[in-house]
């Protein structure tokens, strides 16, 4: 029995020193902050830069990993330094940079979807790049990458629009006419024709979306409402239910993927293989798209106008470039997020990877894409329908949260364990919730 | 675990300094490694379980809040609920499955050594590739499950989209990729029990099925003890085959409390300190549980 | 008259040759029965894996034809080659294979040491230890990846192949199963040695460690399996391609906007097939050295 009592003694003297430990706070309490960056302009001597690395936290879908490649090669030769590109899965990407925060290791620059994560360690550009250069830039995406007091935290490096895609092929064969990319179609004629094409054509489903809240937002944005906007819960009960119905229904009676939609859990699934294995011939998702189906798809098909309600337009999505306080050398990573958004950089990143302008004078002038143009076009277009609302609530630190709780809500729907009303009124709740979880 | 001796093993006390240094330099690089690498990054992550953070370097005091969070989250008990449902269900699948096919293998002479391996080998792969082919394989419509099946006229299956059959299928994925292990250790016991014993059972006319339950389950039992104990442990850590097989779906219906770690963790909004703490609760529950397995284990052994 | 076997041979089932009959050769229902079910939980535990290996070779407009096809059109490497090409492939082997190798060794050397000194020394502690290398198996590692980051960057060994080696040798698991090995070792080997002068730590290198070949195999196909296959930790610890293991690629993949879906069956298969490889050159090891650690 003496062992029983040696294990129990030895079990309260690590208890208690755990408790002494507990006292000592694991980190950085929060209020004794360090200072933040210095405001005015800096002028660095490229000639300086000469002979410095840096490190570029980067993650690709694909076709634009070469694109990057090359500018980085041309930075590299212009100011004789050396950039080290680090791409990660971009689902790791945050663990990833904040393990590095926490260790002391920063990478200089990051390339990011949103900035919520990182919001109190990224640099305040205008130091270095000027309070004028937010201007070269489409007031949306600005939106994304403005902070408190105006502080330019990232520089908005590219644009994603959510839109649909048609299976031209099917529509020709049903005798269902294409929508007008001058003149949208409606939610309700979407979904007529959508319909009816599958009715004719015998395919599986009429429609198909990819399990995301950020294609969601989407439908949300035109029936009128959003998630979250100025740091609220802004949902309107009535408009969401007016969005979410239709899908509810497809989903209901077949004409929309059900099993698609709950077969992944909380995770993001496309459903690009439905659309080109020529399972439904109407396809909400989004631009980056093009490249993929320019290759794989074994049919005719084509970008279509975002369909309007309230709203007409799309919802945007876009990444941003922005620069680490913990960075080694600060003006280098200014100097290097600068030259990647150049005119003629932006121009060449984006034709690589099918995506949309940020800058202003690229969008004014239009870009002019290796191929399919015509449906960047579509999205082009829509672009400028777009409304306001919808680059605010994607840049909202609540927005990732709420969106995987709007996808649950859905879910919840379509499984039968909740009905719509409630499911809405929740989300509301939990998006209340969560919104106010951040501020603290 | 037999009662240790203390002859012929070395006695502390009667040995000089160096010798008794002996043990402690041995264990030393081992341990080194683990308090560094393992032991003390846990008592800082059960330190950070008083705190709220959302990015590992600036933190708020809460004392006691994340745990009451966690705790009368609703949600967080449905999880807890499917965590031990499937916990049970693993480990009383992979002791029956496993004495089953460790009996069978040693009864067959032809092609032992193939089977011997042949189960072993669903333990060698990744947990992340596991759960992708089996959502692969298990797709309703496109999945060559239900397409073998429905050669044979049988209806469409949803396995990965019914809460029940999602729950069934992620258990029997996670049994097929550690029976294989647990069967071997089961074999060897079986294999370490002297023939003669049945021959008393034989002459007494008993039947196969007799000898088995009288016999060889009961002398089977030290084996079985570190299956349970090792499959207990396993099986409430369970996360990343679910998580590429079902996403903790449909509806949350297969979400175990390691994905609730790994959500609050890694996933916008991170919270750290929740996370934390869910670890802390079910380190407390996995080291509670082995505790009273292992003390049943003892107790039924000295009967 | 039977012939009882004694010990570790398996006791022989149904009726066994004696001179006056052959009745060896029959076959009985039990014995169908039992091969039958045999047969299909063996099919079981092969057919993901084949199908795996089969769907390697499809093309995308393949996969995604319903009813799915047995057999693909043609055995061309094309997911293969284009799952390779889209980043260093050699690299990320190369530091697969180095990280997978020297993590197994240095596992191998301290697990057995510790494992050693938790079976056959008496010592302060000694079950204090024991407990705590138990409680460790039950610490994911995402429940410590910040804290753990940390260490290792204090040490400077970020983006190095050793910050992969290192923190994961020390395997609670390994240590768990040498000692219940060594355990069964008779003392009476070990005091014999003694009385002839030998060191401890002679012992334990000549003596001990060569008669637990079939755990140290055991240990080391399971940390080829663990190493080989961890993603997290070498995820978080190397920041430069240079560094980066094969399972980071696959991790990539799957992250991506579009899935590529054949490229993630391609590299799945170079993920899992060498690790079975390594195991069916040593099987026989393997599973013995299993076998003798459930007992006792």
């Amino acid at each position: 029995m003496a062992k029983k009592s040696r294990i129990a003694a030895g079990l309260l003297v690590a208890i208690s020193a755990v408790a002494m430990l507990g006292a000592c706070a694991p980190g950085q309490v929060e209020g004794q902050g360090s200072g933040a960056a210095p405001s005015a302009v800096q002028s660095v001597d490229p000639a300086e830069f000469a002979g410095k690395t840096m490190n570029y936290v980067y993650f690709t879908d694909g076709p634009d990993a070469e694109a990057t490649a090359q500018l980085i090669s041309a930075f590299e030769e212009k100011y004789k330094v050396t950039v080290n590109l680090e791409t990660l899965p971009y689902k790791d990407l945050v663990t990833s940079v904040q393990a590095r925060l926490s260790g002391g290791n920063a990478p200089d620059v990051v390339r990011l979807t949103g900035l919520t994560d990182f919001r109190a360690d990224l640099l305040d550009l205008r130091g270095y790049l000027g309070e004028g250069y937010a201007e070269e830039f489409l007031p949306g995406p600005v939106v994304g990458a403005t902070g408190s007091d105006g502080k330019m935290l990232a520089v908005p490096s590219d644009l994603t629009l959510n839109g649909p895609f048609v299976n031209v092929d099917m529509f020709k064969k049903a005798g269902v006419s294409l929508p007008d990319p001058e003149k949208p179609w409606t939610w309700d004629e979407m979904i007529e024709a959508a319909t009816e094409v599958q009715k004719a054509t015998g395919s599986q489903y009429a429609f198909a979306m990819d399990k995301s809240g950020h294609r969601l937002s989407t439908v949300l944005n035109q029936y009128g409402t959003a998630l979250v906007a100025e740091g609220k819960s802004a949902l309107d009960a009535e408009k969401a239910k007016q969005a979410l119905t239709p899908l509810i229904e497809m989903m209901g009676d077949n004409r929309m993927p059900r099993d698609f939609w709950l077969g992944s859990g909380s995770r993001y699934s496309g459903a690009n293989e439905i659309f080109i294995a020529q399972d439904a011939p109407v396809y909400l998702s989004g631009n980056w798209q093009v490249g993929q189906f320019a290759k794989n798809a074994t049919f005719e098909w084509a970008a279509a106008p975002n369909p309007c309600a309230d709203n007409c337009g799309g919802f945007p999505g876009g990444k941003y470039m922005a620069a680490l306080q913990e960075g080694k050398n600060p003006a280098l990573a200014a100097e290097f997020i600068r030259f990647m958004n150049t005119a003629e950089n932006q121009e060449t990143f984006i034709k690589a990877g099918g995506f949309l302008p940020t800058r202003k004078d690229l969008a004014e002038k239009g870009v002019t894409y290796p191929a399919r143009q015509a449906d960047m076009d579509v999205f082009l277009k829509d672009l400028e329908r777009t409304p306001e609302l919808g680059y605010a609530a994607n840049s909202d630190p609540a927005f990732v949260g709420s969106a995987t709780e709007l996808v649950n809500a859905v879910s919840d729907v379509v499984a039968g364990k909740k009905d719509l009303s409630t499911a809405v009124s929740d989300l509301q709740e939990s998006t209340q919730a969560l919104v106010e979880e951040l501020q603290q | 675990m037999t009662a240790v001796q203390t002859a012929p093993h070395l006695q502390q006390r009667k040995a000089p300094l160096k010798m008794r240094l002996v043990p402690y330099l041995f264990l030393l690089p081992n341990m080194a490694i683990f308090g560094l690498f393992t032991i003390w990054p846990a008592i800082n992550g059960f330190n950070i379980s008083m705190y709220s953070s959302s990015n590992g370097r600036t933190f708020r005091w809460e004392g006691a809040g994340n745990y009451q969070r966690i705790l009368t989250d609703a949600d967080f008990w449905g999880i807890v609920g499917n965590t031990v449902v499937y916990a049970l269900s693993f480990v009383l699948l992979s002791v029956v499955l496993g004495v089953m096919l460790a009996v069978l293998v040693d009864q067959q002479r032809r092609g032992r050594t193939f089977f011997r391996s042949v189960f072993f080998i669903p333990v060698l792969i990744s947990p992340v590739v596991a759960g992708l082919v089996w959502n692969w394989m298990l797709e309703r419509q496109n999945g060559v499950v239900n397409s073998f099946l429905g050669s044979f006229g049988i209806a469409e299956i949803p396995w990965l989209v019914d809460n029940t059959l999602a729950m069934l299928v992620v258990i029997g994925v996670g049994t097929w990729m550690q029976v294989g292990f647990y069967m071997l250790i089961l074999l060897a016991g079986l294999q370490s029990i002297d023939p003669s014993v049945y021959e008393a059972a034989k002459i007494d006319g008993a039947s196969r099925w007799q000898q088995f339950i009288s016999l060889t389950f009961p002398l089977l039992q030290p084996s079985i003890l570190v299956v349970v104990v090792l499959a207990t442990i396993h099986g409430f850590q369970a996360f990343d085959f679910i998580y590429t097989l079902t996403g903790g779906g449909p509806v949350g219906a297969t979400t175990l409390i390691v994905q609730f770690i790994y959500e609050n963790g890694f996933v916008s909004p991170i919270r750290y300190g929740v996370a934390s703490a869910g670890s802390v609760l079910l380190f407390c529950a996995i080291f509670g549980l082995t505790i009273v397995n292992w003390m049943i284990g003892r107790k039924r052994e000295a009967a | 008259m039977s012939h009882s076997t004694v010990t570790k041979s398996p006791p022989e089932t149904g009726p066994s040759k004696t001179w006056t009959s052959t009745g060896r050769n029959k076959v009985t229902s039990t014995d169908a029965l039992r091969v039958v079910i045999l047969v299909t939980s063996a099919l079981l535990a092969l057919i993901p894996i084949v199908w795996l290996v089969l769907g390697s070779f499809k093309t995308p407009a393949e996969l995604s034809e319903r009813p799915p096809t047995l057999l693909p059109e043609s055995w061309g490497l094309s997911n293969y080659t284009e799952a390779m090409t889209r980043f260093d492939f050699a690299s990320y082997l190369a530091n697969s294979v180095i990280v997978t190798l020297a993590a197994t060794l240095l596992t191998l050397a301290i697990n057995s040491m510790a494992a050693y000194a938790l079976a056959k020394y008496n010592f302060r502690g000694k079950n204090a230890l024991f407990l705590l290398t138990l409680a460790t198996i039950m610490i994911p590692l995402q429940v410590i990846l910040l804290p753990v980051y940390q260490v290792v960057a204090s040490l400077g060994m970020v983006n190095t192949l050793w910050g992969l080696i290192i923190p994961a040798a020390a395997t609670p698991t390994g240590v768990f199963i040498l000692r219940q090995y060594m355990l069964s070792i008779p003392d009476e080997l070990i005091e014999a040695a003694r009385v002839d002068g030998a060191g401890e730590f002679r012992i334990f290198f000549r003596i001990v460690l060569p008669m637990c070949r079939p755990a140290l195999a055991v240990v080391a196909i399971l940390s080829i399996m663990w190493r080989w296959n961890d993603f997290l930790w070498p995820l978080v610890v190397a920041q430069s391609e240079a560094v980066y293991t094969l399972p980071v690629a696959l991790a990539r993949f799957t992250a991506e906007e579009t899935v590529p879906f054949n490229l993630i069956i391609a590299m799945s298969v170079v993920t899992v097939l060498p690790v079975i490889i390594l195991f069916l050159f040593f099987q026989r090891q393997i599973v013995t050295g299993i076998a003798n650690t459930g007992i006792k």
